[in-house]
């Protein structure tokens, strides 16, 4: 079925045709295309590609460019930072030098991708909130590989490429700086990881079953709203006694969404140079299991 | 403009079929997903579960003194289908003669010394070789001794045994004897089976190809075959407190950036797992890692036991390995060899290692041993609960 038959509103203006796949129907109704590739998604796919090139030249040299063994071992091949000798100098290649490489390009990727949003934003006379909260995902990636890093004086700080790697790092972060999970700041991105998905989840199913009475038209929902989301917003107020707009929900999911990544942000930088031990801030602010009589002495 | 496609009526509206489409192809794809999903988990366990039933981790979240018990070796040596070896007719017809002609030893420079004079009696001595000696290399008398002449020292293997033999009682002596524990708990005594588990050539290079193809040589062979022998591990001795830091990772002010010194601890400890057996929580209150004590004030012993044993192996490692020369190309005896000395050497994924037996009899210390340390190495300060 044509797209144009299905989506006949004029709000979506669509430079050219977009396809429907059968078997995606399923799987989210998504239209296919048009892509619009321009010189920042040009300049973010050639960053991207020397990235996985450099990482994977690491990879290759890990099993001795020996096929077999790259997919058996994928998941704990990792190319590593330099060793902490180095500080924040460059390292030799195969000590650290694909890493610097690969990050930095990783770096200008998402950059590159984040200015690319933003000019389609742009160019679609759209207000260009896609690009902030990409902006928030790029401060986090930001602050766990550079800015960290940077402060702490030596890239050994920041997270290998592969899937290993950044277990290892999460892990190791943790570990090193006296439990993350204590750190306030990673608690604020906590629940703001958890609040956006169980809003998504709540605004989701909620759309879903009123689906019948149109409420899953929510831009016009937003200007006129007629009884599929006045069904929606009773059903909320009926179980705890208060309900979102059709508006008001998506500024809420962006709200928290974003939180989870400026708030993990600031927990990173401030690992090390405000607090090198968070299990001790803990202590100190009397919320560690057995309040302060617990954390002394220590060890 | 709005363009409402359908009109539905009544309290409980029906789907439009192109809805009903869109709803029935996600629960499709949940099922599907939810199925794949528990399909990989089995097979991965399937896949995995011969190590994980020799191997695997057996958790043991609370510290509980009377669950800490040591399996009965043979039932060990069975489960690694290993026969326990028994004397070889020649041998046991040889001792026979030899035992009627010497009734007393001749050249026992270190049983006497260690446990006594009962073992001037060479009945005694057979009796002590052929239960612990026997099984727990797995070898028969005649590999290490002249079935003419059992007090002859022709036999390399033979010099090797008894220095070896030393080193097993000074370590247990200065080791074992002072490993900080609470009162009560049983301490096991060193036998030639807590490192050989019923094999005289146990620890070679092959161990390092098995555990590489295990875990892959990106994983660096880990954990059967992790080393602590590295400088920073073997040049950690106690400061003037008694204190000393072999792996200590959380960050003050002082902490030297860089992650890599976390990852060395943190490989240490995920070989300590598996060579014990055990979760982090057997040692470590999971809160705070550095603590030796739960918030309720519980002291963990097995920490600080930890800490000890690693005082143990590092003078293993540095003091009496490297006397004890290799007896073919395969074996390993120093630090800069294949694999060192580790935890998983005698623990095999238990807590008290299958080859330690029971305390029997007193362990004699000895002023001038026949094999003496190459270096002193103090035995570090615990830090134990205040009474």
């Amino acid at each position: 079925m044509e797209a144009e038959a299905l989506y006949p509103e004029g709000i979506e203006r669509r430079a050219k045709k977009s396809f429907h796949i059968k078997a995606l129907q399923g799987f989210g109704d998504t239209q296919i295309g048009p892509i619009y590739l321009g010189i920042w998604g040009l300049l973010a796919i050639g960053s991207f590609a020397i990235t996985v090139l450099m990482i994977f030249i690491g990879y290759g040299l890990q099993v001795g460019w020996n096929p077999i063994r790259f997919m058996r071992e994928f998941a704990v091949l990792g190319v590593e930072p330099p060793a902490p000798s180095y500080g924040l100098q460059f390292a030799p290649l195969a000590q650290g030098g694909f890493w610097q490489i690969a990050t930095l390009f990783l770096t200008l990727t998402l950059v590159f991708w984040t200015i690319r949003i933003w000019s389609r934003a742009t160019a679609n006379g759209v207000r260009p909130l896609l690009p902030i909260a990409f902006g928030a995902a790029l401060f986090l990636f930001s602050a766990i590989y550079i800015i960290h890093p940077i402060s702490m004086g030596s890239w050994n700080e920041a997270p290998g490429h592969g899937l290993r790697a950044q277990l290892v790092w999460a892990n190791n972060f943790s570990i090193k700086y006296g439990n993350f999970y204590y750190n306030p700041f990673h608690m604020v991105s906590i629940f703001g990881l958890l609040g956006s998905t169980v809003l998504l989840a709540m605004h989701g199913a909620t759309i879903l079953a009123t689906v019948q009475y149109q409420s899953h038209r929510e831009l016009d929902e937003i200007e006129d709203s007629t009884e599929g989301t006045h069904r929606a917003q009773l059903i909320w107020r009926w179980i705890m006694g208060f309900n979102a707009t059709p508006h008001s929900i998506h500024v809420w999911a962006l709200g928290l969404a974003t939180l989870a990544a400026v708030a993990g942000g600031i927990g990173v930088i401030t690992s090390g140079p405000a607090e090198p031990n968070w299990y001790l801030w803990a202590c100190r602010a009397g919320i560690t299991p057995g309040g302060i009589a617990a954390c002394v002495p220590l060890p | 403009m709005r363009n409402v496609h359908e009109t539905v009526d009544g309290p409980i509206a029906g789907y439009n079929d192109r809805q009903r489409q869109i709803l029935r192809g996600e629960l499709v794809g949940l099922i599907a997903f939810t199925v794949m999903a528990l399909v990989g988990v089995i097979v991965i366990s399937v896949w995995q579960g011969e190590t994980r039933a020799t191997e695997g981790f057996r958790a043991e979240y609370e510290y509980n003194y009377a669950g800490v018990q040591k399996v009965n070796f043979l039932q060990y040596l069975t489960s690694k289908n290993i026969t326990p070896t028994q004397i070889s007719p020649e041998a046991a017809a040889a001792y026979g003669v030899w035992a009627a002609a010497n009734p007393k030893t001749k050249n026992v420079q270190v049983l006497t010394k260690y446990l006594g004079a009962k073992y001037e009696d060479t009945a005694a001595i057979f009796g002590y070789m052929s239960q612990y000696v026997t099984t727990g290399l797995g070898q028969s008398c005649e590999y290490c001794h002249n079935l003419a002449d059992f007090s002859a020292d022709e036999k390399p293997t033979k010099l090797n045994a008894r220095n070896m033999f030393v080193m097993m009682f000074e370590v247990q002596n200065k080791w074992v004897e002072s490993i900080p524990r609470p009162e009560g708990q049983v301490i096991y005594q060193l036998q030639c089976a807590s490192c050989h588990n019923g094999v005289a050539k146990f620890w070679n290079k092959d161990l390092k190809a098995k555990s590489q193809e295990s875990f892959g040589v990106a994983g660096g062979g880990m954990p059967y075959d992790y080393t602590f022998a590295d400088e920073r591990f073997l040049g950690s001795l106690p400061d003037a407190d008694g204190r000393v830091n072999y792996f200590q990772v959380i960050a003050d002010r002082t902490t030297p950036p860089g992650l890599n010194d976390t990852a060395r601890n943190q490989n240490a400890m995920y070989h300590m797992n598996t060579a014990l057996g055990v979760g982090c929580d057997f040692c470590h209150y999971g809160g705070y890692f550095r603590s030796y004590s739960l918030p309720d004030g519980t002291y963990k012993y097995p920490k600080a036991q930890a800490r000890h044993m690693l005082g143990m192996l590092q003078d293993l490692t540095v003091n009496w390995l490297p006397q004890l020369p290799p007896l073919d190309a395969n074996s390993v005896a120093a630090p800069d060899q294949a694999v060192a000395p580790n935890c998983y050497m005698c623990h095999r994924g238990y807590v008290v290692p299958p080859g330690d037996i029971a305390p029997t009899e007193p362990i004699q210390k000895v002023a001038a041993p026949l094999l003496a340390p190459l270096q002193d190495i103090p035995i570090p300060i615990s830090v134990l609960p205040k009474p």
